[in-house]
């Protein structure tokens, strides 16, 4: 068994607001193992962006208070601000939900590019630029070297966001966090991004975390997948085995919630009911449990951990580690 | 297409201009005839003399022929006489247009080089103490009168050091009369007149690319220039100020008339030989041809400053483009 | 792996769809007032305002009972007095009582500052609301008018019409308004035409009498925000502007006292009698002080959109 290129161990981290202390990410654990693609899924405000931006130590104004993150052995969270500046974009690229905004748009798209291995690597402006310009061609921009010298606003929304693609191979990283990457994009769009990202993850065996709300997303493209709800990861395991078999009440709610091609077409989608908590007010016990339809009396007090639950899967829930099947009401 | 769109501007420019100089000659012509300038600088004029006089400027024409008279001497670059002294109104122009340049250039350049620093430092320590004490200096600078600044600039450094027998620094005129003119004697002149000028730009403008540098440096594509690597001095001076001068762009730009008119006030406090302080006295002695040349001149300053703003916002934002 | 297709995107609740609204809601007024009720630097300087408006108003009482001396009562037996009881403020070339000149002067120049706003808005809104309103050829010539106003250098027009009309208290307000107009009907027109954008009945609106009723009934009250704020922001300016003129010789004229013109012949009291010069001046400041604070107030409480952070 190799070992994991990125471990989190109990990560925490807090806004404050002027309601009150938000517990964005609550103690999360998780690893990367080098080449897999992990998908994290959850609703808005679950904290799976705040998570990416802890590891990459972005997630200012917010605070990280506790837990590690360890990537390759070296913890990220106890680095100066010096250190860390040669960790992101060198060895963690990431890329954004919205290719609009996520350029500058002063610059000319080449030079954006280009200027991680500028920094990095200390190449000077030529040099960068035709390494740029041969990466913007692999991930599939026409003419290149005409484009490189265009600027943002003179590129579609794919091709933005091939070029935030590029940007992060630059270094060729071992580790990318795609944050959300095809939500903004028109579905056409969207399936040649995703493409493009699996062939990334073939063709350099680059390690990717794949935020998405997306549930489809994560079924084409991720080998394990982590749920997220209200700070917490509530299951994890194998993408095929989480589909299958949910041990979550959450998970087993996200599925219902949208079409599925194998299930009985009469049988009606069913839609969670209720909110996502105020992550300020979090509900005593089990955040979930005011939503969910297998409560027992226990998820009220007590709060579950996150347990194995089933060969492959754990999950976070009194009534699944109690030995009890998820079954349709 | 930039050539065309120029060309556009200039046309409908052409429009204002013409309705500046006919509201400016329209005022004046409403005391025309019952006064005639530079009378009272020789009172044993004769009445025959005083129409000969009269004939003789143009007085005696109606508005719209003196007008014409005057659109047409400016096509031919001709600004026409000084009603007063008879010398051209365009060497008056040239004689007290470098002056001015020389107080509002400096003060405009004062006020660019000090309100950007002032403008991201309180921006990036947004809500702490150095914010809130430059946010307090630049209120004031909105709200203390530059006339007032001036008097009480003179007599701080001018009347009181004096009084003490200390080194003082002089309050009026762009030099001295005597031994003086040469550069340092000028800068020392330049001193107090372009700190009340600067003042002024320094509040307002570093108020503006505060908020300016805050709106940019919470922006997704800052977000992206952090998470390249880069240090923090890289993303706010490179990625973040780049985005947040645009705007100032069009400040600066429509201060060039001030080039002109906006250090009138400070040039009357200050005995400043320039074109504000020209306009200001020639009006008072009802000299309409030096008072049309200089608001001509300021008027196409005016629109001069907003076309150069706007092409200038073209070559520094891309996104820009002219239709 | 399971096949793409199955699993379609989530159902995430989102917020519901903003309405929009033919005219500011009632609440818009309530909620625009509670934010300035909870800005206490701003309505410190809106009382200080108040304040200063009812010792300008109240001048002869202040002259009768607590100064004991008239603004414009000459005494050459004590010119030049510093501070000091009776004349607190000291006293002037003309033996004058600096105080009572001040109290006096601030109800000329706040008069002056008032009445120029209530002409900049009046014209400017209704320029404003025309051009918006009939749009086409009308909106065209008023605003081809309104450039040309803006593009003098306001400066000199003032000093033309102030040396032409020599001004007095209500003239120097028209003289002052009539390039301030220019820039509120910019401002009002631009927010008719976003009006008119959002609201169908007014983009379709039949022609004929119920044109003046319409504007009256139905933009008025959306343009309302829009002259509350150039208003409240525009008072601290207009006094400097007022100031200036002043002091130049041009605006009040001697001996009605303005804080400007108190300011005139300042250089010929420098060496020996220096506090004639700073009083005037820290009534403008704090004035002009005061207004521009409490006017950000006001902008922050009623248009949000363009709070300063």
């Amino acid at each position: 068994m190799t070992a994991p290129l990125l471990e989190v161990q109990d990560l925490r981290t807090v806004f404050q607001t002027k309601e009150g202390i938000v517990k964005a990410v609550d103690g999360v654990s998780f690893e990367l193992m080098p080449g897999e693609t992990l998908g994290i899924v959850g609703e808005s405000g679950c904290g799976k962006s705040v998570t990416a931006m802890s590891i990459m130590r972005l997630q200012r104004p917010g605070k990280i208070v506790g837990g590690k993150v360890l990537f390759k052995g070296q913890e990220l969270t106890k680095m100066t601000e010096y250190e860390m500046r040669e960790v992101r974009g060198k060895e963690i690229a990431m890329i954004f939900q919205d290719p609009m905004t996520s350029l500058n748009p002063v610059f000319r798209v080449g030079w954006q590019v280009s200027e991680p291995i500028r920094i990095h690597q200390g190449w000077d402006a030529k040099k960068s630029l035709a390494s740029a310009v041969g990466m913007l061609g692999r991930v599939g921009i026409p003419s290149a070297a005409t484009r490189a010298r265009d600027y943002p606003h003179q590129f579609s929304g794919g091709m933005r966001q091939r070029a935030m693609i590029a940007m992060g191979l630059t270094t060729t990283p071992p580790v990318l966090i795609a944050d959300e990457p095809t939500t903004a994009l028109d579905v056409t769009i969207q399936a040649q991004i995703l493409d493009l990202l699996r062939r990334v993850n073939n063709d350099f065996g680059t390690a990717t975390i794949l935020i998405t709300h997306n549930l489809g997303v994560v079924a084409g493209m991720c080998e394990r997948v982590l749920v997220m709800y209200a700070g917490k990861i509530v299951e994890s395991g194998p993408t095929k085995d989480v589909f299958a078999h949910p041990k979550h009440p959450y998970t087993w709610s996200l599925l219902r919630s949208i079409p599925r091609l194998d299930a009985d077409r009469h049988e009606p989608l069913k839609p969670i009911e209720g909110l996502p908590p105020h992550l300020v007010d979090l509900p005593p016990g089990c955040s979930f449990h005011p939503r969910c339809a297998f409560k027992v009396d226990r998820c009220m007090r007590d709060e579950p951990a996150l347990l194995q639950v089933g060969e492959t899967q754990k999950a976070a829930c009194w009534v699944t580690q109690s030995g009890q099947e998820l079954k349709g009401a | 297409m930039l050539a065309k769109y120029v060309a556009r501007r200039l046309l409908a420019s052409l429009v204002v201009v013409l309705g500046v100089t006919a509201i400016t000659l329209g005022l004046m012509s409403s005391t025309r005839g019952s006064f005639v300038p530079g009378i009272d600088l020789n009172p044993a004029l004769r009445p025959e003399d005083i129409e000969r006089l009269k004939e003789q400027l143009g007085l005696n024409d109606p508005g719209y022929v003196w007008y014409g008279k005057w659109i047409w001497g400016v096509l031919h670059g001709d600004f026409g006489h000084s009603m007063i002294d008879g010398s051209t109104v365009w060497s008056h122009i040239a004689d007290r247009l470098p002056n001015t340049l020389e107080l509002t250039g400096t003060a405009i350049v004062i006020g660019v080089l000090f309100a950007i620093p002032f403008g991201i430092i309180g921006a990036l320590r947004h809500g702490t103490k150095t914010d809130h004490s430059m946010t307090v200096v630049s209120v004031a600078g909105f709200a203390v009168p530059q006339f007032w600044m001036g008097l009480m600039l003179i007599l701080l450094f001018s009347v009181t050091l004096e009084q003490h027998g200390l080194p003082w620094l002089p309050s009026s005129g762009a030099f001295s009369a005597v031994n003086g003119g040469d550069i340092g004697d000028r800068v020392v002149h330049l001193i107090l007149p372009a700190t009340v000028l600067s003042f002024f730009y320094i509040s307002t403008w570093s108020r503006f690319i505060r908020s300016s540098m805050l709106e940019v440096m919470s922006q997704d594509y800052i977000r992206t220039a952090r998470a390249k690597g880069m240090g923090e001095r890289r993303v706010v001076y490179l990625h973040g100020l780049r985005n947040a001068l645009i705007p100032l762009i069009t400040l600066v730009g429509l201060e060039l008339p001030g080039l002109v008119s906006g250090g009138l006030v400070v040039e009357v406090v200050f005995g400043w030989p320039g074109i504000g302080k020209l306009a200001f006295e020639r009006a008072l002695q009802y000299d309409y041809t030096t008072v049309m040349g200089v608001t001509f001149f300021a008027t196409l300053l005016v629109i001069a400053g907003n076309l150069i703003a706007d092409l200038l916002y073209g070559v520094f934002d891309p996104r820009i483009r002219y239709a | 792996m399971i096949g793409q297709s199955r699993v379609a995107e989530l159902d995430m609740p989102t917020a519901a769809a903003e309405g929009a609204a033919t005219r500011p809601a009632q609440s818009y007024w309530n909620e625009s007032w509670e934010r300035l009720s909870a800005n206490r630097i701003g309505l410190a300087a809106g009382a200080l305002i108040v304040v200063f408006a009812a010792i300008a108003i109240a001048a002869p009482l202040f002259s009768a009972v607590l100064t004991h001396f008239q603004p414009q009562s000459i005494n050459l037996d004590i010119t030049f007095k510093p501070p000091g009881a009776p004349n607190y403020l000291g006293t002037d070339e003309l033996g004058r009582d600096t105080l009572t000149r001040i109290i006096w002067g601030g109800r000329v120049t706040l008069g002056v500052a008032f009445l120029t706003v209530a002409m900049s808005l009046t014209v400017g809104s209704s320029i404003g609301m025309l051009a918006g309103y009939y749009g086409k050829w009308v909106d065209d010539i008023l605003m081809r008018i309104v450039d040309t106003v803006l593009a003098i250098p306001a400066i000199f027009l003032f000093i033309l019409m102030s040396i032409l009309f020599r001004p007095n208290a209500i003239t120097l307000a028209a003289i002052i308004a009539s390039v301030g107009w220019g820039g509120v009907a910019r401002l009002v027109r631009g927010e008719v035409l976003s009006v008119k954008e959002r609201d169908f009945i007014l983009a379709t609106r039949s022609i004929g009498a119920r044109d003046f009723r319409l504007m009256l009934r139905h933009l008025l009250p959306n343009v309302l925000p829009v002259l509350i704020v150039s208003a409240s922001l525009g008072v601290g300016q207009i006094i400097l502007v007022e100031a200036a003129l002043d002091f130049l010789g041009l605006g009040i004229q001697p001996p009605t006292p303005s804080w400007g013109n108190m300011l005139t012949n300042a250089e010929s009291y420098f060496y020996h009698s220096f506090w004639l010069v700073i009083w005037p001046g820290i009534a403008i400041f704090a004035t002009v002080l005061a207004s521009n604070i409490f006017g950000n107030a006001v902008r922050d409480a009623f248009d949000p959109r363009l709070k300063s952070h």
